[in-house]
């Protein structure tokens, strides 16, 4: 239901805008026609006492279609009825005044006689396109409407306007027979183009709505994909996690001499396996962050958050770890920087890069953080003294699952390989980079930067 | 003052090896342990042997976890009696849950048992 909804809404919107297009495309040739008018008023020569009336009919018709030309241009249409409705009126009231002024100007005679068709016959075709069908009818209509006239005109049914202008039957058939011809030429010409121009205009709202609509079914699949995936990862989560935890009782059980003695061979193999456990839950929990983060649900909480502070929480964190391992933990912050971000999120970065600082630098080293207020953004730089970190590895250290090795090529540290990648997910998710220059031996710089403020499309 | 009666913990979780390592470990420590399996008879259990503290599982047949809990807590009898919960999840948001709920303590699973003693210790020490 949802999806159909969202789909007219788009297929109206697209609608409405092609038929503004067609209408001020119609409406200048109207100006032209208007303005030819003039022209040929000009030079014409017999329309006597009838001229300034004219004229000023002619200057009404103008003014009334930039009337309208306006009033199409400011209004928003909700709903397209309201166009049909309105753009009948227009039709309407075009109509009646270009007959009148024709009917003024002489009837059959009168230059504006061609204008007037090919004014309908413009319309007619401009507006069919968009399910005017009314209108199109409408000036089919008026056409009959006009003919009619001139055949009862021609009947003498009908009296002109004026001074009556005799004609004799023959005069008023060569006279309608120049019209026709010149009538039928402009006819063609208006015709053909105006029905190339709309029917390049409807393939590509064709098109367009087309697309839209397999845009919507794409999004609305992707959406059900989402949520399934959130729901499998919740319950596979908590389906692991259940015979983690009976095995961890039970070996600590086992461990804590509880059920009974245990040798010191016995107990080492318990703890060696309890510290697998451990392992294997924070792998666990990793995995479980790294898809929240990756999906585009994530319930990622941003406000107004001192990072400076974030900083320094992480620091006198693992100012112990730095402290056991005899490395050197230094800061250089300003006293507070605020930026829109997630505070949990932002601490885990902090702690990710920090953990891997004091991990890959060997004892007696140094690691530097240092945070910048670069403006509209601020810039997190933590610098280590440690290994550095080849080309190649730089390249796809933020990779999912890589770890690196430690000096002599074995992988002591143990760690899930995703701490990076976790932290690339969160500083884009802020809209900021992160970045890591090293060179080996030299140690290594990650940088990440985060906006400010909060961005415009939020 | 404290009683000399041994504290009696209630245990309620689905899964049994579960409750048979909790209730192993308890009783070593010195509690009374009685457990149920499902929400439902969690309750029945609670009303009939009057424990010290409860031991709530959060994914329960039956009726979950969050429910009983705010169930005992809505109970007169059990206002007093604090209530851990323990839970695979470890969202925030259900942590968040469970403290709306009136749970006194919340526990993720797998936990470490020291951290479980220690948890049951100051609660029960919180209580009397």
């Amino acid at each position: 239901m949802k999806r159909s909804d969202e789909e007219k809404h788009i297929e109206n919107k697209l609608i409405i805008h092609e038929f503004r297009k067609k209408i001020s495309w119609s409406i200048v040739i109207r100006y032209c026609l208007v303005i030819l008018g003039l022209v040929m008023f000009q030079i014409s020569t017999y329309l006597g006492d009838n001229a300034s009336l004219s004229f000023v009919l002619l200057g009404l018709v103008f003014v009334y279609n930039l009337f309208c030309h306006l009033i199409y241009r400011y209004k928003k249409f909700e709903v397209p009825w309201q166009m049909v409705v309105f753009a009948a009126f227009f039709q309407i009231f075009d109509i009646m005044a270009i007959t009148f002024l024709i009917y003024i100007t002489g009837w059959l005679d009168s230059p504006y006689w061609f204008l007037y068709l090919v004014m309908i016959i413009v319309s007619g075709f401009g507006l069919y396109f968009y399910y005017s069908i009314t209108v199109f009818f409408i000036a089919l209509f008026s056409s009959i409407f006009y003919l009619g006239l001139m055949l009862l005109t021609y009947y003498n049914l009908v009296p002109l306007y004026g001074a009556a202008i005799t004609l004799s039957p023959s005069q008023m058939l060569q006279s309608i027979f120049n019209k026709a011809i010149f009538t039928t030429i402009s006819f063609l010409l208006f015709a053909v183009t105006i029905y190339y121009f709309s029917k390049l205009l409807n393939q590509n709202r064709a098109e367009l709505v087309q697309k839209n609509r397999q845009l919507l079914i794409a999004l609305e699949d992707l959406k059900d994909i989402d949520q399934m995936k959130d729901e499998f990862i919740s319950t596979a989560s908590h389906e692991l996690r259940t015979p983690l935890s009976v095995i961890r009782e039970n070996l600590s059980l086992i461990a804590d001499k509880i059920v009974g003695q245990v040798n010191d061979k016995q107990t080492h193999l318990v703890e060696s396996s309890k510290i697998n456990i451990d392992r294997l839950t924070k792998i666990l929990d990793n995995i479980l962050d790294i898809s929240k983060i990756e999906s585009t649900s994530v319930d990622i909480n941003r406000h107004e958050v001192d990072i400076v502070h974030i900083a320094g929480k992480a620091v006198d964190l693992l100012s112990r770890k730095a402290e056991e391992k005899e490395i050197k933990l230094e800061t250089d912050f300003p006293a507070e920087i605020l930026a829109y971000a997630d505070h949990d999120q932002i601490f885990r970065v902090f702690i990710n890069l920090l953990d891997n600082a004091i991990k890959y630098t060997d004892s007696g080293g140094r690691i530097l953080v240092e945070i910048k207020d670069t403006g509209s953004q601020l810039e997190v730089s933590v610098i280590d003294s440690g290994h550095g970190i080849s080309r190649e590895d730089q390249e796809r250290i933020f990779d999912r699952f890589v770890r690196l090795p430690d000096n002599d090529g074995v992988t002591r540290e143990k760690g899930s390989g995703l701490g990076l990648s976790i932290c690339k997910g969160i500083v884009d998710l802020h809209g900021g980079k992160i970045t890591v220059h090293s060179k080996i031996g030299e140690g290594s710089k990650f940088m990440f930067t985060l906006p400010k403020v909060k961005p415009n499309d939020e | 003052m404290m009683s000399d009666k041994k504290k009696k913990i209630l245990i309620v979780e689905d899964e049994t090896d579960m409750v048979s390592a909790l209730k192993i470990r308890l009783e070593a420590t010195g509690y009374e342990v009685v457990s149920a399996g499902n929400g439902q008879e969690g309750l029945r259990c609670a009303r009939r042997e009057n424990p010290d503290l409860v031991i709530l599982d959060v994914m329960l047949p039956k009726m979950d976890g969050l429910t009983v809990c705010r169930m005992l807590k809505f109970d007169e009898k059990f206002q007093k009696t604090p209530i851990m919960m323990l839970t695979a999840k470890s969202q925030k948001k259900d942590v968040q849950q469970g403290k709306e709920m009136g749970a006194d303590a919340y526990l993720t699973k797998p936990f470490k048992s020291e951290e479980l003693l220690e948890t049951i210790e100051g609660l029960l020490k919180g209580k009397a």
